[in-house]
């Protein structure tokens, strides 16, 4: 016993001395780390925001990477572009893990995309920690602008600022004066709900009530609330519905289902994107106004994107699949007029610019923040009688313009 | 009034016959596989990703808590992931907010565990067999949804982020140098189950799996065993997962949900029930096996492991190191 | 008071999914002493082959309702000749894990086929509308789905009560030796009867179809719940697990409507530990072993 208790404390003298002697591996001199440079696409890949981000935007990334040595040729600061992915299944764990092996043992210079608000936070502090560079496209919670900014995070393509403000705000305006808000009782959902009900309110409307719904939700039951909704007084006129993904499939059908429109409750939903509409199809949403960061068949130059991108995947780019071909093209042009890929030399680069490219109309890279605001556009989805061509589920209204779309900095970021 | 335990010949425990005599190898071999185990767990991460053989450890001592259950108290701890979620989240949390040295935080955490273990053992020992297997689980399901709910403190769905490494002002940050700081930890901790195990108390335990009324006849307090037992595995299970949130800076709702407690099982019915070391090759595999599915893209790691599992339970209960062992007594004695 | 009672309504109709699924287990429990796991991995199944008839064979609802159970059912037996069988033997913890071992595997095959998010059916042609309850509408469906599982409820006891199949397997399940003793031939009875619980799982994932989102995992979180219910009810007793079913519904339903979000779901819990200090063989169950 006491020779296992000597050879158990000389072990941890030995280990404390190791570790005290031990450090950080040195910093390759040179312009790139490795010679190389990393992208890194860490996003959902087999669950609920594969079809919307997943490994399209890997394309979209390709697609830049090419348009990139395209356009420098030779004079490229380097051919040696690597594009590596990662399924971060929807966990901030599993995207923590995966976002420290991508930095460190695959030596990744950045890393874009992660959906999901919790993964993307985690991801947050990997980067702060690794001291490397982050683009998060698919998440929207404003704490990664707030609380959890730091130096090497930027927040691409929408936050839940904007979907309030724009969405909440347009509707009130036009409208819809009383609210019932659902949302799923998680850190998204709730900061949906805050920020929502402020734009309701400052646009002179009220909220009834607003309920949070278990999360994750197990039985995919949200009758109680929706009888609730046509039980309130007073009367709601509007059912906003914070939920996202396979959520958001499951309450519009029960809305559809308990007839919710009949009784003069509109739906409103803060979060949706085009693949939601595609698995619910128009039908079941017609009518229903939403925010859209980014629409592929807006204009004749996200056509022309769209049509370059259905040649090579077979399906029309989601907002996150541009934003992750601009972001990466941003990027690698940030590495070009800096000749070098070091992590602060390129933040310094990026802070303050003005960019107008395929995704970023009228976008500015904020420094205060780090928050990369731009237009975004109030959709409406069609009636499938008016749907041209697939894909064609969105009937743009109007331009907001992104001093509008995007709340001021945060006091809560101090960088 | 008649149990079903004095008909049904199937009422056997879930171990091998073998199991039953505490099987030992002879002693020069077990000098030897100790070295052999001692000399792997030092080199590790100089073989493979520090942060997988990290991993390595914290599952080791998850598994060698559930297999004191199972193996030896005959428990089939279905929830276990309530302990190693529990200490993650404690260790987590005075990291964090107290910035304490993280072996007494891991220490801590495993203490938290020992304590929900309490309540949670009282009632469940009140059942035995399937039905406490059923009632650990829906516990430990409980947990997942205070978990959850309790956002103030665990973080909900976002998790506990930038948990610190502390140990007086050295640079852990590389988690090769935290393996070799947490790895006196786990050895105490797989040392401290060996010794449960072998003595007066392991005994004791032994015989309650294999004939409970017996052992209450011969006048130990059954109850108070199970649920000494249980606690002293939550305990260990802790600890793995105190070094586990540790490791990863980071605790998610992932650790206490039922498909970790699930794995825990896997691990030691791969591993080889009641053989203790069996729960450490078992989990060392599984980490493995999952890390090179990860890297290669692989999502449905549940089709991997649970055809892994149906095949051992189906054909192979024994287990990798149960089955060496019995190689072994059956060039000594003839048996089967 | 209506709201009540509509609460009330919703309530018995999500019970009614918990007492079909605790059915199946209890019945299962009873002939072959497996706790069968697997049971919300057939209820997902069921769910899933609703959306495939519905949806991608362009059938009527109501042939899937018909159907899936049946062929379900059948590939229970399969699983029950060519693995579970060969474990009744031993410990019957051994057939728990294999059938979570199952479970694991038919997720994930679901999920490479349909990936992780879910997809929908909507209510079938008939029962689309409202039904006109006197004090209040609510969806005609969930009102089937009510009374279809007090229905099959009653035929399941009407079954076991009034038919030989039935008194053999209420033998087998209170004195199985007894049983055995008397000539009867429980092993012939076995396979149908673990076919027919799996088939009652099923059931319940086609009804359900249409009432929520259709994901891999809908089983999972689910069946852990009824798993409480049968230990509140009492595995041993058919009829206290199905009634525990249609109690805990309730009680989720109130809970959810008047209380914070946290104690609907963990109230199933807190009952089952009340009932662990108070009867611990649940509260229709027999005495079983006691440690």
């Amino acid at each position: 016993m006491r020779r296992t208790i000597g050879a158990l404390a000389a072990c941890t003298v030995g280990v404390l001395f190791v570790a005290g002697c031990g450090g950080g591996p040195s910093k390759p001199a040179g312009q790139l780390s490795n010679n190389k440079i990393v992208l890194a696409v860490l996003n959902d890949q087999s669950g609920v925001y594969s079809a919307l981000s997943g490994k399209n935007s890997v394309a979209a990334v390709n697609m830049a990477v090419e348009d990139f040595k395209a356009k420098y040729g030779a004079n490229a600061i380097t051919q040696n572009v690597e594009v590596i992915t990662a399924d971060h299944q929807n966990k901030p764990d599993v995207a923590s893990t995966k976002a420290t092996e991508m930095y460190d043992r695959n030596n990744a210079d950045i890393i874009l995309d992660v959906p999901t608000s919790s993964a993307a936070l985690a991801v947050a502090d990997i980067a702060k920690q690794k001291k490397k560079l982050y683009f998060n496209i698919g998440a929207a919670s404003t704490d990664l602008t707030g609380v959890k900014c730091n130096k090497y995070t930027f927040h691409y393509a929408y936050d839940t600022w904007e979907l309030a403000h724009s969405t909440g705000t347009t509707l009130t305006n036009s409208g819809a004066k009383s609210w019932y808000i659902i949302y799923p009782n998680y850190a998204f959902g709730q900061d949906m709900n805050k920020n929502f009900t402020e734009a309701i309110k400052a646009a002179g409307g009220a909220v009834v009530a607003s309920d949070g719904t278990p999360f994750p939700n197990q039985t995919g039951d949200y009758s109680t609330q929706l009888l609730k909704a046509s039980t309130l007084t007073p009367s709601p006129d509007t059912l906003g519905v914070m939920q996202a993904g396979a959520d958001l499939v499951n309450v519009v059908k029960q809305y559809n289902e308990f007839k919710l429109k009949d009784k003069g409750i509109k739906l409103a939903v803060g979060l949706m994107f085009i693949t939601d509409i595609h698995s619910l199809t128009p039908d079941a949403l017609t009518g229903t106004t939403f925010t859209e960061p980014w629409y592929w068949n807006f204009d004749a130059t996200n056509r022309a994107f769209a049509d370059r991108f259905f040649a090579k995947t077979g399906a029309r780019p989601t907002f996150a699949n541009a934003a992750n071909y601009s972001a990466a093209l941003q990027y690698l042009e940030a590495v070009q007029a800096a000749n070098t890929d070091d992590a602060d030399t390129i933040v310094k680069q990026l802070e303050g610019k003005s960019v107008n490219d395929l995704f970023l109309r009228n976008g500015t890279i904020r420094a205060a923040d780090h928050n990369v605001v731009h237009d975004a556009y109030l959709a409406q989805v069609k009636a499938s009688s008016d749907v041209k061509e697939p894909w064609d589920y969105e009937k743009i209204l109007n331009t907001i313009p992104a001093a509008q779309a995007f709340g001021p900095p945060s006091s809560a970021c101090t960088m | 009034m008649t149990t079903q335990t004095d008909l049904k010949p199937a009422r056997r425990p879930p171990v091998g016959p073998l199991l039953g005599r505490v099987a030992r190898l002879p002693k020069a071999g077990q000098a030897g596989l100790l070295a052999l185990g001692v000399g792997v767990a030092v080199w590790l991460p100089n073989g493979i990703y520090s942060g997988v053989a990290m991993d390595m450890l914290c599952w080791a001592l998850f598994a060698v808590s559930v297999d004191l259950l199972l193996g030896y108290t005959g428990l089939l701890s279905f929830g276990h992931a309530a302990f190693w979620g529990t200490a993650a989240y404690s260790t987590a949390l005075l990291a964090v907010h107290a910035h304490v040295v993280f072996p007494i935080a891991v220490l801590a955490g495993a203490g938290a565990s020992a304590v929900l273990a309490l309540p949670i053992g009282y009632l469940a020992v009140r059942r035995t067999g399937i039905y406490f297997a059923m009632v650990t689980l829906a516990f430990a399901q409980m947990v997942y949804y205070v978990a959850n709910e309790w956002r103030s403190v665990t973080g909900g769905e976002n998790g506990l982020q930038g948990v610190p490494r502390e140990l007086f002002g050295l640079d852990l940050s590389d988690t090769y140098y935290l393996y070799y700081a947490a790895l006196p930890i786990a050895a105490a901790g797989l040392f401290a189950a060996w010794r449960i195990v072998n003595s007066p108390f392991g005994r004791v335990l032994v015989s309650i799996r294999d004939n409970p009324a017996r052992t209450r006849a011969l006048g130990y307090s059954v109850r108070r065993y199970k649920i000494t037992a249980f606690v002293l595995s939550a305990f260990l299970a802790g600890l793995g997962g105190g070094l586990f949130a540790i490791a990863h800076g980071f605790v998610s709702l992932d650790t206490v949900h039922w498909t970790t407690s699930g794995e825990a099982v896997i691990v030691v019915v791969l591993g080889g029930i009641g053989t203790l070391w069996g729960g450490v090759i078992g989990s060392v595999l599984l980490v493995w096996l999952e890390d090179r599915l990860s890297v290669a893209g692989f999502t449905l790691v549940g089709l991997i492991t649970g055809s892994i599992f149906v095949v051992v339970v189906l054909a192979f209960r024994r287990g990798i190191w149960g089955t060496v062992r019995a190689l072994f007594h059956r060039e000594r004695d003839g048996r089967r | 008071m209506v709201d009540f009672i509509r609460f009330t309504v919703n309530g018995l109709v999500g019970g009614s999914f918990y007492a079909l699924l605790a059915l199946g287990l209890a019945v299962i429990f009873g002939m072959l002493r497996v706790v069968n796991f697997a049971h919300g991995a057939f209820y997902m199944l069921g769910a899933f082959g609703a959306y495939m008839f519905v949806n991608e064979f362009g059938l009527d609802f109501w042939l899937a309702l018909a159907v899936v159970p049946v062929a379900l059912g059948l590939v229970g037996i399969v699983i029950e000749r060519a693995f579970v069988h060969r474990l009744t033997r031993l410990d019957p913890l051994y057939n728990f894990l294999l059938t979570f071992g199952l479970t694991l595997i038919l997720q994930d095959v679901v999920k490479a086929r349909y990936t992780v998010s879910s997809v929908t059916i909507p209510p079938p042609y008939p029962l689309a509308a409202d039904a006109n309850l006197g004090l209040f509408h609510f969806p005609a469906y969930r009102v089937f789905v009510f009374v279809f599982a007090v229905a099959v409820c009653a035929g399941v006891w009407w079954l076991l009560a009034r038919t030989r199949i039935g008194m053999v397997v209420r033998a087998s399940t209170e004195r199985p030796e007894l049983t055995r003793a008397f000539g009867i031939d429980v092993s012939r009875w076995v396979t149908p009867v673990f076919g027919f619980g799996i088939g009652l799982a099923a059931l319940s994932g086609v009804l359900a179809a249409p009432t929520r989102a259709i994901s891999p995992l809908m089983g999972a979180d689910l069946i852990i719940v009824v798993f409480a219910v049968v230990v509140i009810g009492g595995l041993g007793s058919i009829f206290g697990s199905v009634l525990a079913g249609f109690a805990i519904g309730l009680i989720q339903a109130w809970g959810e409507a008047y209380a914070p979000a946290i104690v609907s779901q963990v109230l199933v819990f807190l009952v089952m530990a009340g009932v662990l200090l108070w009867r611990p063989s649940g509260l229709f169950g027999r005495e079983e072993q006691m440690a």
